[in-house]
């Protein structure tokens, strides 16, 4: 659907600061009105453009365990969030909590929304994946 | 009764995110430290800016189109809404410095406005729509992540109470004039769904769905009896407005309708007049159209009458208009209409080029003596890529048609124009010749959804590049289908790489990133092997900038002087040597320009190859 105006609006104001585009269409791929908690040991991240993504261990409902791939947005994001790399890295190994939106493809893999830090931080990634 | 609501309504949950989208990159470290202060400037610098271009005027219209008066100050204003009494508005309102949006209530009589919500940082509230005695208000709110149909007193008293939580994101397009339901819109990848949710009876609340299609719908205003429903949907694969019967009880099992009732395109709105006889809905051309409503012996519309054009120089902007057809509000943007105009290097107005229009991001030929540019066309909304002829003002459109396109980079040759188009689901880099002539030649094609944001070519046209947040390298290898040909990701980091530019011997790149303040851009220079393409040659990036910068990297053709512009819209130029090693010295002032200016200056390639020629698109006088 064109909204051409809208869209240009939008652009008028996006324009007047740099930012990351993430290198793929985030809606086709998870589904924002699917959410899944997670609790798991993180274990993993990278922290790169043009969104991080990070990796947590939980056990599925019949007690197996999975690894879950979370997106998230630009490490930029976090910055200006006062939140860093080191925050993330000192979470390894610990617990967290993830709420995410699914996978369309049912895999375990998501679009972070709100990430509970070992700490109790908490990271949130709307509204722009809200 | 609501009021009637014209045009774009579609600024809401979308351009919000959007909105804060960009806020984000408005955000302050909280530390006190002098590097700390220098990001707090940096912030105060973008938001200065974002607000002088994006700040509108709340301004009243007669059904002529005719200017009545303005109401209160510039702001961030969205979306607005007229109160059934027309005496009051409710319009959208973003905080820069909080990077959120509330609902506010204006009085058109005093200007005294009222504020209806109070999201934290980073929340946002959308889609205000009155109850039907103008008493409450009910919006979309995101709260903890999560969004929320809310409704809340119109005089700002009492709590906000929790309608329904909605699992994604959806809007209430308006309040039916029993009280008893809220009408509600919702678009995704699988479709639209127009749907009713109840006010009244107890226990939980479940939405009623009216319609599902597998096309794209918005929109959703009630006729006065609360029997039919005009929204906006490309089920026929282009815009247009319907009507269609809302019976929250017989749901989807009501077979009456849809009802096409424009005939030139649709841009939204589609509002009834007080006794229902009359549509009104914003058209393709940003006419204001109206349809007459006939219900007897059976439901039947007019063809479209166009009451009145919003002129071109109001550009982009969402309004309202009263039941009784009379009163129109608008939040009105900056002046739109921009002049090319060529400076020298001391900033003196050479020369203006062709007439003024809705222009962003001049490119000049390496030769200086042509410019591509992106137009939007006011008659149709069509963003297209157009060049100029700088001595006789003559223009060409190299794309005209409906898909949107953006990014234009000349051609080192100056004989054809590189740009962006997203068509369906793909971003892709296409070339065609400077005057439009001949079949346009696709050279890439990126992965599905992902944007890109091309800022240059090699001289020897063997590469392209965009950023994506990642600096992105393309080699145009001639024995490579455009489908085969695989991005590279030259510079992935933890910061921001954007604007890149090859020098003229294609031995140097320069780029702009956020590696030492997250709020602010450098420019930094690196070297390239455009044997090894894959990555940067090691070594450490000369920095070039001091005090930030916007972008507008541009190289002189003999690669010994390079130009960037810095946050308070300064023309910087700095020389480089690159032999024994590469030195930058230090930047100096060319000339300053009376920002701010429409566009994003990290694409800015509006130099001459001779250092001499500058172009911008300057608001017209």
């Amino acid at each position: 659907m064109s909204h051409r105006i809208t869209a240009w609006v939008a652009i008028g104001i996006l324009l007047t600061a740099s930012k990351a585009l993430p290198h793929h269409n985030m809606t086709a791929l998870f589904d924002l009105n699917d959410r899944v908690n997670i609790t798991g040991t993180f274990t993993k991240v990278d922290w790169r453009n043009p969104h991080i993504q990070f990796f947590v261990e939980a056990k599925n409902d019949k007690g197996q365990t999975e690894t879950w791939v979370v997106e998230g947005p630009p490490p930029s994001f976090f910055r200006s969030r006062d939140i860093a790399k080191t925050d993330f890295e000192g979470a390894i190994g610990k617990m967290v909590t993830v709420e995410a939106s699914r996978a369309r493809d049912h895999t375990t893999s998501g679009l972070l929304r709100v990430l509970t830090l070992p700490d109790g931080k908490t990271v949130s990634a709307c509204p722009q994946n809200c | 009764m609501s009021t009637l609501k014209i045009a774009i309504r579609t600024t809401t949950a979308a351009s919000c995110a959007a909105l804060l989208l960009a806020c984000t990159a408005l955000l302050l470290a909280q530390d006190q430290s002098p590097q700390g202060e220098k990001s707090k400037q940096a912030k105060a610098q973008n938001i200065a800016r974002t607000f002088e271009l994006n700040a509108r005027t709340i301004t009243l219209f007669n059904r002529q189109g005719k200017e009545l008066r303005r109401v209160g100050a510039r702001g961030m204003y969205g979306a607005v809404v007229l109160s059934p009494d027309a005496k009051r508005l409710a319009v959208l309102k973003a905080d820069l410095e909080k990077e959120n949006q509330d609902v506010w209530v204006v009085d058109l009589a005093t200007g005294a406005s009222t504020q209806i919500t109070s999201g934290q940082s980073r929340e946002f509230s959308v889609s205000p729509v009155w109850s039907p005695d103008g008493s409450q208000l009910a919006y979309v709110a995101l709260r903890g992540g999560s969004f929320e149909i809310c409704r809340k007193a119109s005089n700002g008293q009492g709590a906000e109470e929790v309608l329904y939580k909605l699992p994604g994101i959806a809007q209430p397009t308006d309040w039916s004039s029993d009280g008893r339901f809220l009408s509600i819109s919702s678009s995704d990848l699988s479709g639209g769904v127009l749907s009713a949710l109840p006010l009244t009876g107890s226990g939980e609340r479940k939405l009623i769905e009216i319609f599902r299609s597998p096309k794209q719908m918005q929109g959703g205003r009630l006729s006065p009896d609360g029997r039919l429903l005009v929204y906006f949907s490309n089920e026929t694969g282009k815009n247009e407005m319907y009507v269609r019967r809302f019976d929250p009880i017989a749901g989807a099992g009501d077979p009456a309708g849809p009802w096409q009732i424009s005939d030139q395109g649709g841009l939204g709105g589609g509002f009834w007049r007080g006794d229902g006889k009359e549509v009104y809905y914003l058209a393709a051309d940003r006419s204001i159209a109206a349809v007459t409503v006939t219900t007897a012996p059976a439901i039947a519309f007019g063809k479209p009458k166009i009451l009145f054009r919003i002129p071109d120089s109001i550009g982009p902007t969402a309004g309202d208009i009263s039941r009784d057809g009379e009163l129109m509000v608008m939040t009105v943007p900056p002046p739109q209409l921009r002049q090319l105009t060529i400076f020298d290097r001391e900033g003196k107005v050479v020369k203006t080029v062709g007439e003024p229009g809705l222009f962003v991001q001049p490119h000049l030929s390496t030769d200086g003596s042509k410019i591509a540019v992106m137009k939007v066309d006011p008659e149709t909304s069509n963003q297209d890529i157009w060049t100029y002829d700088v001595a006789t003002g003559a223009g060409h459109a190299v794309t005209h048609d409906r898909w949107p396109h953006n990014a234009p980079v000349w051609a080192s040759d100056g004989k054809s124009v590189l740009y962006v188009t997203t068509r369906d689901s793909y971003s892709s880099i296409y070339r065609r010749a400077w005057d439009g002539t001949g079949e346009e030649e696709q050279l890439f094609r990126y992965t599905p959804g992902a944007g890109m944001v091309m800022t240059d070519a090699s001289a020897d046209g063997k590469f392209v590049t965009f950023y994506t947040g990642v600096m992105v390298l393309v080699p145009l290898r001639p024995e490579e289908k455009a489908l085969d040909r695989k991005a590279i990701d030259w510079l992935r980091e933890d910061y921001d790489v954007v604007g890149g530019r090859f020098s003229p011997d294609e031995r140097l790149v320069a780029y702009a990133s956020n590696e030492t303040d997250v709020n602010s851009l450098e420019v930094y220079v690196r070297p390239f092997d455009a044997g090894k393409p894959d990555t940067p040659p090691p070594g450490k990036a000369v920095q070039v900038s001091k005090n930030g910068a916007s972008g507008m990297i541009n190289w002189r053709q003999d690669g010994k002087e390079l130009y960037y512009m810095t946050r308070d819209w300064e023309v910087m130029s700095v020389d480089v040597t690159t032999s024994p090693t590469l030195q930058t010295g230090s930047p100096k002032v060319l000339f300053k320009l009376p920002g701010p200016l429409v566009g994003n200056p990290p694409q800015w390639k509006n130099v001459s190859g001779d250092g001499q020629r500058f172009v911008f698109a300057m608001p017209a006088r």
